[in-house]
């Protein structure tokens, strides 16, 4: 019975360890004075401590470590006696007489040590006869720490390889036995205690049986480390050995541990050499243990083996390591019919991790780990455990990261059918941990079938998927996701512009039909990409192979103008706007006068329908103007139809000041420096004399409304527009007319009162100044004016 | 009880797995090396015998293992230890940077009766891999580290080559030595203890 409480265990301790330290005393004492006799006896009665029940393995170990240091100086004492001529025979026939078992078995083996050092007897003999012995303790704990007792003292006094006990009569094989012996025992008494005492005391014994592990799995160290277990020894026997034991035993504990063991206490090449044999005893296993775990770790040492080891993978092709793993993978699956997926998952994926470290180049061992997860998976429906999901995703990254280009990732066929087991969301976070790997790569996808092929991966992400009720996906998460498919677009590119086309149509396709939801964030770039792409076509006519091109600029704005018009007007109408109004440019350059009128008119459809709010209106018109402004391809019917509208608009705006500053702006519309057909005096005089009049209105307004001001800036603003045309030489503008307006900002007498516009007019007149003083023609004009 | 000479040395080498304690035992005590990796289970030792101001002492050298899961009996070996030895891996950040926790560890399990100066040494091991060229770990940085713990000797060695292996084991040697570190002073009362030893005994008869 062992103590209830961790106090009693504490105060059984202490007085184990008092009674001990005494015992040690007269023992030391009795060895001061050479005293073999008082020496047997106190450490005798010092070990009998040792046969207590009341420890846990941990104080027990105390216990024992203070034993095994006493021990020590024991030996030495009877080495020293058997220097000074007490024989060793007899002195191993002494010990033996010790009252009771334990201490007298502890003893035997102090003086069997003393005993081979002195080489009197072959090794082999008397550690044979040492753990024959042992068999006398069946009380699991104390025979398991007797037995690493054993272990411990004969460590290096084994008959192995260039060992200084090897001899005829002694050989590895003596030392290999006797630890394989040794380690059987002590794996029996072990599992043992699983049987022994009531069932409800089950979770403690198991806590208390694996804190005593390392006492049997170090045996497994001592054949390790001995220089005669060379691969024919390990292989032929040793590994066979131990693994009987483990699979007869059937025991979980013991045989995950063990297992564990093995793998980690033997070399790397060993295991390699051996696969079939480790492998083989898996399926063999209660269905209960955690193989994923003891295999996953065994395809870890083995990656890195071969990562460290450039020169030892033509042994992993000669062993067919790979698909020894891959077999031994489905049967231990078929065997542990209770495999929860996720250990399912995780051997594949370390499985994955293995090939893509070992095999980089074998493209189609990973698509074959796919091949058989999928296999597992199928059947299934989507996996709803949140760790095998996430362990899904790492499996799914593992080849994005080996490769850091996804387009490898792309050949692997049965990528996609993997995907289609995550759940939506954890589609979406593959598709961005997808599209993050191309960015941070820098990976350009080139061609429209691998375009297609991504799509399809990160479908989740350009799809709205079937969701279910009361799923919602977050609007942040949402928004990020859609920018990151909209980074996406740039990367996606081909210097061919047949191919080019081949992609943007790709993509259109895929996000016409994803929902609208996703258009705003996707549409643009992909503007900007067809843009990009019309910018480059050769010129018309510039085709030198004559080869009729299949991709022309009047194509491309087609495809244009469908993705804008998909675009939703709501709630953002402005952005499908702006949109046109950029192809309208990009057809000005192209020289294509339909095309861009068709633009324009889509545009001031979207003005004149939606664009409702004031503040909008006033920012698109100002677009609308800057843009038809710039514009060269229109002929004089058209262009004036444009205009016309546009000054319309402008007239129609919410605000005086808005609409004052909108029509004078359309004066510009009517005299292109550069363009000697629009250069329109009369109708530059009637858009300003229209704006001055919407001026003069907004003055009286504001002189009713009192404390409202600005009109006074509104005609500086006109002044200043007049002295630009008046620079031109624009006959209509005449020297009168920007005298009188001159005039009239200063009679306003809120000038004074209003500093920014005083300092305006102030800067207008120094202006005006300056080009007096600059002379020359403009300087002449300049210099008519009379302030 | 006249002091007696001591004669056995008690050191413990600690580390991260991996970073090659078990190959330093063996180089020192067999001028052994295996590039194999086989992991250390439980706490093992080894013995040997130095020299030393022309006397001999056994050194006993206690390799444990680096992974946490070897270690499931707990560290009672470490009493009674008269070094310790640290080791680390030169070429990797990780291992320096637990040299604090195994230290600690260290200290608060052994419960040296003189902590601030029990004698521990330093080992940087595996100078020798890729020429130094995937040392990530300075010498500087590890002197600093030394300097910080109380002036720790401190050796770079290569196990694979024996670089150093013997000299840094001299100084470990000289300085569990040196340690001061007393056995438990024991002082009996004047109970017959073969008779109380047996009153008290209740485990089976075995
Ligand atoms: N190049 C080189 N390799 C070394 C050196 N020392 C050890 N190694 C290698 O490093 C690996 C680990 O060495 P071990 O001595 O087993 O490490 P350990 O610290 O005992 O590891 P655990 O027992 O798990 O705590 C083995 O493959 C050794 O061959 C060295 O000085 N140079
Ligand atoms: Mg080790």
């Amino acid at each position: 019975m062992i103590a209830d409480g961790a106090e009693d265990e504490e105060k059984w301790l202490a007085a184990g360890a008092a009674a001990f330290k005494q015992n040690a005393y007269y023992m030391q004492r009795a060895i001061d004075s050479n005293n073999l006799k008082d020496a047997l006896k106190y450490s005798a009665q010092m070990l009998s401590e040792l046969r207590t029940s009341k420890l846990s393995p941990h104080k027990y170990y105390d216990l024992y470590m203070r034993a095994f240091d006493e021990l020590r100086k024991l030996e030495i004492f009877f080495m020293e006696e058997t220097r000074r001529g007490c024989s060793v025979i007899e002195l191993y026939e002494l010990v033996q007489h010790a009252g009771n078992i334990l201490p007298r078995l502890y003893l035997l083996c102090t003086a069997g040590s003393v005993y081979i050092k002195t080489k009197e007897a072959p090794a082999k003999e008397i550690l044979k006869d040492l753990v024959e012995m042992c068999r006398g303790i069946q009380h699991p704990l104390r025979g398991l720490f007797l037995r690493s007792y054993l272990a411990q003292i004969s460590r290096d006094k084994l008959p192995d390889i260039g060992s200084e006990y090897e001899g005829d009569a002694d050989t590895v094989n003596d030392a290999v036995e006797f630890v394989l012996l040794n380690f059987t025992e002590m794996n029996k008494l072990w599992v043992r205690m699983q049987h022994q005492g009531p069932a409800r005391e089950k979770e403690r014994r198991e806590k208390e049986r694996s804190e005593l592990r390392d006492l049997v799995g170090k045996n497994l160290h001592v054949l390790s480390q001995l220089e005669g277990v060379d691969l024919d020894m390990y292989r032929d026997t040793v590994l066979p050995r131990v693994l009987e034991q483990i699979v007869n035993c059937r025991d979980e504990i013991a045989q995950y541990y063990l297992m564990d063991c093995i793998i980690q206490v033997f070399p790397d090449e060993y295991h390699l050499q051996t696969l079939d044999v480790l492998l083989g005893a898996c399926p063999q296993l209660q269905p209960s243990v955690d193989i994923m775990t003891v295999l996953s770790r065994l395809m870890e040492r083995l990656s890195s083996y071969a990562a460290l080891n450039a020169e030892v993978l033509p042994y992993f092709l000669q062993v067919e390591a790979f698909s020894k793993l891959n077999n031994a993978i489905g049967k231990v699956i078929e065997a542990q019919e209770d495999m929860p997926i996720l250990s399912a998952v995780t051997l594949y994926s370390s499985l994955l991790k293995f090939t893509l470290h070992v095999h980089p180049d074998r493209l189609d061992y990973a698509d074959q780990v796919l091949g058989s997860c999928i296999k597992q998976l199928s059947g299934k429906g989507k996996i709803d455990d949140i760790r095998a999901t996430k362990e899904l995703v790492t499996l799914l990254s593992a080849p994005l990261e080996k490769y850091n280009d996804v387009v490898t990732a792309l050949k692997l066929t049965n990528y996609p059918l993997v995907m289609e087991f995550l759940d939506n969301e954890t589609k979406r976070i593959m598709a961005t941990v997808i599209i993050r790997s191309i960015m941070k790569n820098k990976t350009i996808i080139t061609t429209a079938e691998k375009v297609e092929a991504l799509l399809e991966l990160i479908k989740g992400l350009i799809n709205d998927l079937d969701e279910p009720q009361g799923l919602e996906v977050d609007e942040d998460d949402f928004e990020e996701e859609q920018n990151s498919v909209a980074r996406l677009i740039h990367m996606l590119y081909n210097d061919d512009s047949e191919e080019m086309f081949k992609i943007i149509s790709v993509l259109k396709n895929h996000f016409l039909t994803g929902g609208p939801k996703r258009l705003k964030f996707t549409v643009p770039p992909l503007v900007v990409s067809a843009l990009k792409l019309i910018r480059r076509l050769p010129v018309e006519g510039d085709n030198p192979f004559g080869k009729e091109a299949s991709v022309s600029a009047t194509k491309i704005f087609q495809f244009l103008n469908q993705i804008i018009e998909a675009l939703p007007n709501a709630p953002s109408p402005d952005l499908a706007f702006r949109l046109y109004l950029q192809c309208a440019e990009a057809a000005n350059k192209c020289d294509e006068e339909p095309i861009a009128y068709e633009f324009f008119t889509q545009a001031y459809i979207l003005y004149e329908e939606e664009i409702s709010d004031s503040k909008a209106q006033v920012t698109a018109l100002q677009l609308i103007i800057g843009t038809l402004q710039r514009m060269r391809v229109f002929g004089v019917e058209n262009r004036d139809t444009l205009t016309h509208k546009a000054t319309g608009y402008s007239a129609k705006l919410l605000k005086k000041p808005d609409q004052c500053r909108a029509v004078y702006a359309c004066s510009h519309l009517f005299w292109l420096e550069d363009h000697d057909t629009i250069q329109d005096g009369e109708r530059v005089l009637l858009c300003l004399k229209r704006a001055l009049k919407i001026a003069n209105s907004a003055q009286q307004m504001s002189g009713t409304a009192r404390g409202s001001t600005g009109s006074v800036t509104l005609f500086i603003e006109m002044l200043n527009k007049y002295l630009y045309f008046y620079e031109k030489g624009i006959p209509q503008i005449t020297v009168e007319s920007v005298e009188s307006l001159i005039q009239l900002v200063k009679n306003e007498e809120s000038l004074t009162s209003e500093p920014s516009a005083e300092s305006f007019f102030a800067s207008t007149l120094r202006f005006m100044e300056l080009k007096k003083e600059k002379g020359g023609a403009i300087g002449d004009r300049y210099e008519e004016i009379k302030l | 009880m006249p002091s007696r000479r001591r004669t056995l040395l008690k050191v413990i080498i600690l580390g991260d797995s991996g970073v090659g304690k078990t190959s330093l035992m063996n180089q020192y005590v067999n001028k052994k090396f295996s590039n194999q990796y086989k992991a250390t289970i439980g706490a093992d030792f080894l013995t040997k015998e130095v020299q030393f101001e022309d006397r001999l002492f056994t050194l006993q050298i206690w390799d444990t293992a680096g992974q946490e899961r070897f270690q499931s009996l707990g560290v009672a070996f470490y009493r009674g230890a008269d070094c310790c030895v640290l080791v680390y891996d030169v070429n990797s950040m990780k291992s320096f940077d637990n040299l604090n926790n195994w230290r600690e560890e260290f200290l608060i399990q052994a419960s040296p009766s003189d902590p601030e100066n029990f004698p521990f040494v330093l080992i940087g091991n595996k100078v020798d891999v890729d020429g130094g060229n995937s040392r990530v770990v300075s010498e500087k940085k590890a002197k600093a580290w030394c300097a910080s713990k109380g002036n720790i000797p401190y050796f770079e060695t290569s196990a694979k080559e024996g670089t150093n292996v013997e000299e840094a084991f001299q100084c470990i040697a000289k300085n569990a030595l040196k340690s001061g570190e007393e056995e438990e002073l024991y002082l009996p009362d004047t109970i017959d203890v073969g008779t109380s030893n047996q009153q008290r005994s209740t485990g089976c008869e075995c």
